[in-house]
């Protein structure tokens, strides 16, 4: 599975300034809803809400991986944010984040969707990868600079 | 005249080639003990110095002084923190597995070289404990940083076993001098005597001692040389009292160590230098003291008993001792691998000679490569254990650049200095909107030697100098924030503990459905916390239980109470 097939050019937002990290989640959410309309935009962001109650999604780094299953999807759906200035995410390595890929998947995959979230973690694990995203100052660029990455093939 | 003259430049030099000569061990990866020893050597009697140095007594002095000196320094840096795992097992292994040890080896050692039994036992005794000074030095050595649980009952095993080694080599002594009658049931009161009022001494001393440095007006450099002689004294008074003086000056360094607040990075740093001395003064000088030309006549019945001590005695006495607790057979090899001999065999080889055994260089020698093979096959391969073991965890407090500076009649605050380098994470970070930890704050920017004015939102640069108020508890947060965490990829927090951090309280339900993995009907409303101590009774960092397709790994622990944990999803 490649990036590609998670994000698309409408779902990826390039320095997004002045936010929470309740406001970035609801960004997320806004953001997939209206790309994909059979996804609530409120559901979805509950969901989330609910996920990082149990233990933040912030890998460290300054990336953070929100995620949850939703019922009305087909395959995975993602979508990327990047900020302009890192928002306090109560990551794992306390750093503030400032780079978002929420991935939902579908209420009734199987174990494959496991495989591409460990997959797409350690992508963003590649300091390259990270920086390349973090350099793009549009839109567009921020898309070209997130699917020119191979993801690592689940085994 | 001359003669002194020349003693203090051969001294002083020694010295010298001793320090220098620490800068290359690291990159050998050997041992500086062994490096120490190995220069001590060369400057005796069959080396290129061709000193004549074979005056026991002084020599046994010396070595008591410093191993006191070692000891009390391992006790300053041991956390207390680190007992809640370690101390049970390290109790045992010092006491029982340390019997064990001496016996086994003490069996072979008779069996294989033909001695009388007491005599195989004596040598048993001899090398049964683990070196303090060997063992800290290895474990502080390459900012190896290993699973508590482990590391934390090494170190205090090493300080506890040298008073049960002691008391067994004095016990054949006197069985050996006045055969049976020299041994009765008193000698178990003797021993009760020694550890009893030896831990006795040490507590009350070392209380005594930290109420001394919390309370006296000195000059602040008389702080560590209060702690020292104090120290020393307690150690005194417990061998005076026939007590136990390692165990006691063992102990009271602890109690410092823990008790004391102010000043006490200065006594640390002070007693880092001090534990240097000793140990670089006891090796040179066990090198000088043995002739390498006759050590090598007793080279193969060493090498023997050697190898049966590292491959079978020591592997033995561990599998027992550590039965009831909860180690992993990783674990148990590596304790059974870091079972370093040093100082204190070589300085119980003294006793028979002290005694007047006619044969004493026997036991001696013996003791000694027994010692030198520990060094080389152990010390040496340590770290590369660690790492095949996957022993070590992610490290955070590597080597990090901070100027530390007491802040005057406050006690737990400290003023923290950082220059910003490259890949600082700090870099993404403005003035502004640095999140510190609460009790922190930011004092100065130093940007070209000019302080910048705070409150205006200024990016940091590489290269500037930040200053902070901050406490003692917060300081590793802010290496993270402004050093960063450099680690082997290898050792890459997320490739170690996963993924993603979760609260100890969240239901494994809840994340079964979240990640589509089944939970065993009956632990579905359990917390993770729950099932990890349903495995674990006193887990540490880094330990890992399975579930389904997913592992959870411990994150971070407040004392006995598990804080974060990280989910592993499996590839």
């Amino acid at each position: 599975m490649d990036i590609q097939s998670i994000i698309s050019p409408s779902r990826t937002l390039c320095g997004i300034e002045g936010i929470s990290k309740k406001r970035a989640l609801e960004i997320l959410a806004n953001t997939i809803s209206a790309d994909v309309p059979s996804i609530d935009a409120d559901d979805l962001f509950r969901r989330l809400i609910a996920r990082e109650r149990l233990g933040s999604t912030g890998i460290g780094k300054g990336i953070a991986i929100p995620h949850c299953r939703v019922d009305n999807c087909d395959g995975t759906v993602g979508a990327l944010i990047t900020l302009k200035a890192p928002i306090d995410f109560d990551a794992i390595d306390s750093e503030p984040v400032d780079v978002l890929f929420a991935m939902l998947v579908p209420e009734y995959a199987g174990d494959e969707h496991l495989q591409t979230l460990a997959a797409l973690a350690s992508s963003l694990n590649d300091s390259e990868y990270r920086e390349s995203l973090r350099t793009a100052t549009s839109d567009a660029e921020l898309y070209q600079a997130a699917i020119a990455h191979q993801m690592a093939s689940p085994s | 005249m001359d003669l002194l003259n020349q003693v203090i430049l051969f001294g002083g030099a020694l010295f010298l080639v001793s320090v220098l000569a620490s800068s290359l061990s690291p990159r050998v990866g050997m041992p500086l003990l062994l490096v120490f020893l190995i220069i001590g050597m060369l400057a005796g009697v069959d080396g290129l110095g061709g000193l004549q140095y074979d005056d026991v007594q002084s020599a046994y002095l010396l070595a008591t002084l410093a191993l006191a000196v070692i000891l009390f320094d391992g006790g300053l840096r041991t956390d207390s923190h680190n007992f809640r795992v370690g101390l049970k097992p390290a109790l045992t292994l010092a006491t029982l597995g340390v019997i064990a040890t001496a016996a086994l080896c003490g069996a072979f050692a008779a069996w294989m070289l033909g001695l009388k039994w007491e005599q195989g036992f004596l040598i048993g005794a001899i090398v049964g404990s683990t070196d303090a000074a060997a063992v800290f030095s290895v474990l502080n050595m390459q900012g190896l940083a290993l699973k508590k649980r482990v590391g934390a009952t090494l170190e205090i095993e090493s300080g506890l076993n040298d008073p049960m080694a002691i008391f067994l080599t004095i016990i054949m002594i006197e069985f050996m001098i006045s055969g049976e009658d020299g041994v009765s049931w008193t000698m178990f009161g003797q021993f009760g005597w020694q550890m009893g009022l030896g831990a006795l001494i040490g507590l009350a001393g070392g209380r005594l001692l930290a109420y001394g440095v919390g309370r006296l007006a000195l000059s602040p450099g008389l702080y560590p040389l209060l702690a020292l002689f104090g120290g020393i004294t307690i150690y005194g008074l417990a061998a005076v009292a026939q007590a136990s003086g390692f165990l006691a000056v063992y102990l009271a360094g602890l109690v410092v160590g823990n008790r004391v607040s102010r000043g006490l990075y200065n006594i640390q740093r002070f007693h880092d230098g001090i534990a240097w001395l000793a140990q670089i003064s006891l090796f040179l000088m066990l090198g000088l003291l043995v002739s390498p030309r006759e050590l090598l006549a007793y080279a193969p019945s060493a090498l023997l008993v050697s190898l049966f001590l590292i491959f079978v005695a020591r592997p033995v006495a561990v599998w027992l001792c550590l039965l009831p607790f909860q180690f992993s057979w990783q674990e148990k090899t590596f304790i059974s691998w870091v079972g370093l001999r040093g100082a204190v065999p070589i300085v119980l080889a003294m006793f028979p000679w002290l005694a007047g055994f006619e044969h004493w260089p026997f036991f001696f020698n013996i003791a000694f490569f027994m010692v030198l093979i520990s060094l080389v096959l152990q010390g040496w391969t340590v770290a590369p254990m660690a790492r095949w073991l996957n022993l070590d965890v992610p490290s955070s407090s590597s080597r990090v650049q901070r100027v530390e500076l007491g802040v005057p009649g406050q006690v737990g605050y400290e003023f923290v200095g950082y220059k910003i380098a490259d890949g600082s994470p700090a870099l993404r970070l403005s003035t502004d909107n640095l999140s510190l930890p609460a009790q922190t704050s930011l004092l100065c920017v130093l940007r070209d030697d000019q302080p910048l004015p705070l409150g205006q939102g200024h990016a940091f640069k590489p290269g500037d100098h930040v200053y902070l108020l901050a406490t003692a508890a917060d300081l590793v947060a802010l290496d993270k924030a402004f050093v960063g965490v450099e680690e082997p990829e290898r050792l890459s927090a997320l490739a170690f503990f996963g993924e993603f951090a979760v609260t100890p309280r969240a239901k494994l339900a809840d994340l079964g459905t979240l990640y589509g993995f089944s939970v065993p009907e009956d632990k579905a409303n359990w917390s993770i916390a729950r099932y990890i101590y349903n495995k674990y009774k006193q887990p540490v960092v880094g330990d890992r239980v399975r579930l389904g397709q997913v592992e959870f790994v411990v994150l971070a622990m407040d004392d006995a109470r598990l804080t974060k944990i990280s989910l592993k999803l499996h590839k």
